[in-house]
């Protein structure tokens, strides 16, 4: 068990795909931002790569562990210190208890950090996933970020089992601030909805997060298409409105003339194109993208390169990356 | 790159018309997902009603490396593994599957009728709506005397505010699908003679209150937390979604509304609304929920002899909406 000191910004339990299975009911998946970050600090502490962990968003989270445990923090440099002596990332480390973890400001790129601990974080199980859902007040612990005072308990594990663990130095991602986010088009795209001008803006422009942005959606500054319809017919009279569809995790939605990139949080379906979609195996960049900083540049994929793409960032999410210090 | 070489970006095949089905085309949505899309844009029934019977042969035929489908009023969101099932490979599977379904005016749906109250141009979504002109957009059209219900009244050619809300009350509505947010019905009007259109904000709104009735395009949604929104906020009902599952409604599930549901509205007033939402959450509130069976062939009939009628809306519809500025 540990006890939270500060809760952070937001600070949630997110299990790793989530919540699949139940877009047809408007629930989404939620899970972790970062899936590459979150799998691999939970591998450094021999977890399932999926198992139930800590999504620390801009860092200031503080915990006192009640027992001994074997923890990883991956993703945004948070400046870890335990008990004031600083600790490495993207490694694994034995925790005393009574010892404190405590996270700072996140130093240079980067946004999310993910915090596994051996045995996994012990919460129970809403609609088959431990992952919060905070718009909807459901999963992780109480349907709610962490907060001070909260006593989150750990799952048993085997602590002889411990060894030190670390990801091979050439494979921690350098967080840019200016992203190339890898994305294939539709279901709304070129030459029906957008123009071929307006396709190759999208893919031309560099993109600014706007500050109003979180985990169900990164919205993007408006731009005046010139759009291939007149208006939306039945559907409304913008032609960025069309009858309502289901909307795929990572769609980037044209919402009158903003674009607005749904994450993991996201609606599951609307009544606004979506003409673009962020490669399942790019979805990681979006956790690590500050609102009101960075930028993105997207880069056109064919579903053969994206279907690659995904199988080398599951590779890369994976033991394979492991080495032992 | 030229025009010439391009065709289109997102389309991967497209079968046509054939034994009285609408068309079918295949969109790529990004490479996790395919988006099967049926018929034209346009408000008919009879594409939820092949829909919902497609999605049903589809879960019992699902292909390896297919996840979940989402359907909505004309098309099914697929969610799949590109790494282990080929897009052609899905798409030649629904399309199949499409061509197997029987006629559909032999199609018997099972169809609850749901009755909800609902407190007209609130004090909720009034406050909603004035945070949002105060820190999103002054100069929104769609706003007229803090609310949206009197655009929505000029842009379908009503008189006034409260003819737009006996309009829309005077039909059951279809719910097509489930989604945007948990257990977020999105539903259609059934009688066409009262099918009010309205466009949607521009942009959207950061929040919108839970249990707002909202309306954009033909579609009429309710929102079951707080959350954005691009839909024209009419008015506010009852909890239709309850994590903590307090009244017996929501017992088997946090959600209350299903694909296929018909659903009514009676008017009340704030103060009404304030106690029946208290006793949602005690458990004493009894949902109005009839379980029943939709006969296609049966509603088909009776849209044939209200054709007129549905026509002289339409048409009148069309000619203000020309007129009335978009948001």
């Amino acid at each position: 068990m540990f006890e939270v000191l500060e809760g952070g910004i937001q600070t949630t339990v997110q299990d790793f795909p989530g919540r699949e299975g139940l877009l047809d009911q408007g629930i989404c998946p939620a899970g972790p931002f970062d899936n590459v970050a979150h799998r691999l600090a939970n591998i450094l502490v021999n977890n399932a790569p999926g198992a139930a962990g800590l999504e620390v968003t801009a860092g200031n989270f503080q915990a006192t562990f009640h027992d001994d445990a074997i923890i990883a923090l991956c993703g945004a440099n948070m400046q870890p210190k335990l008990d004031g002596e600083p600790m490495a990332m993207w490694a694994s480390h034995k925790v005393r208890k009574g010892q404190t973890l405590a996270l700072s400001s996140v130093d240079g790129g980067g946004f999310r950090s993910y915090l596994a601990v051996a045995g996994a974080i012990d919460v129970p199980e809403y609609l088959g996933s431990k992952s919060t859902y905070v718009p909807g007040g459901i999963g992780g612990f109480e349907g709610r970020p962490l907060k001070k005072g909260d006593l989150v308990k750990i799952g048993p594990h085997a602590s002889e089992g411990y060894l030190h663990r670390q990801v091979r130095h050439d494979l921690i991602p350098v967080y840019t601030t200016e992203w190339e986010l890898e994305a294939v088009p539709g279901p709304q795209s070129a030459p029906d909805y957008w123009t071929w001008e307006d396709f190759d803006f999208f893919f031309s422009n560099t993109w600014k997060l706007d500050r109003n942005s979180n985990r169900m959606g990164y919205r993007m500054q408006s731009h005046q298409w010139q759009w291939a319809r007149k208006s939306g017919g039945v559907a409304g009279g913008h032609p960025s409105n069309i009858l309502d569809n289901g909307y795929a995790v990572g769609a980037v939605n044209i919402a009158g003339d903003q674009p607005i990139i749904l994450g993991v949080d996201g609606p599951t379906l609307g009544g606004f194109v979506c003409a673009v979609g962020v490669a399942w195996g790019a979805m990681w960049k979006l956790g690590q993208m500050a609102p009101g900083r960075d930028t993105i540049r997207f880069k056109e994929l064919t579903i053969d390169q994206a279907a690659d793409l995904a199988r080398a960032t599951d590779l890369w999410a994976s033991a394979q990356s492991l080495t032992r210090g | 790159m030229s025009d010439v070489i391009r065709r289109n970006a997102a389309v991967l095949a497209e079968t046509p018309p054939q034994d009285g089905r609408p068309k079918a085309v295949y969109r790529l949505a990004g490479d996790r997902f395919l988006l099967a899309e049926f018929g034209e844009m346009e408000l008919d029934l009879t594409l939820s009603f092949r829909v919902l019977g497609l999605n049903t042969l589809l879960k019992e035929h699902r292909p390896a490396g297919m996840i979940e489908s989402i359907p909505a009023l004309r098309s099914i969101l697929i969610h799949y593994d590109s790494t282990r099932l080929a897009p052609a490979d899905l798409i030649a599977l629904v399309d199949r599957l499409y061509a197997s379904l029987p006629p559909v005016e032999g199609l018997q749906i099972s169809s609850r009728e749901i009755t909800l109250p609902l407190a007209v141009d609130d004090q909720w979504t009034r406050a909603d709506i004035a945070k949002y002109v105060q820190y999103i957009r002054k100069d929104a059209p769609n706003i007229i005397n803090g609310n949206n219900i009197e655009y929505a009244a000029q842009y379908n050619g009503l008189e006034d505010a409260e003819a737009f809300v006996r309009t829309f009350m005077a039909t059951p509505w279809w719910n097509a699908a489930n989604g945007f947010f948990p257990g977020l019905p999105f539903m259609f009007p059934m009688d066409p003679r009262y099918a009010v259109v309205i466009p949607k904000y521009n942009p959207t709104r950061p929040f919108t209150p839970e249990g707002a009735v909202g309306i954009a395009g033909p579609c009429l949604a309710i929102y079951p937390v707080p959350s954005p929104g691009g839909y024209q906020l009419i008015g506010r009902t009852i909890p239709i979604y309850d994590p903590k599952q307090r009244n017996p409604a929501f017992a088997a599930n946090p959600i209350l509304m299903k694909p296929g549901d018909r659903v009514t509205f009676t008017r009340c007033t704030d103060d009404e609304l304030i106690a029946l939402r208290e006793q949602v959450y005690d458990g004493s509130y009894v949902y109005d929920i009839r379980e029943g069976t939709l006969d296609v062939g049966q509603y088909l009939a009776g849209l044939a002899a209200i054709r007129p009628e549905t026509e002289a809306f339409r048409a009148r519809q069309q000619a203000a909406a020309e007129r009335t500025p978009l948001p």
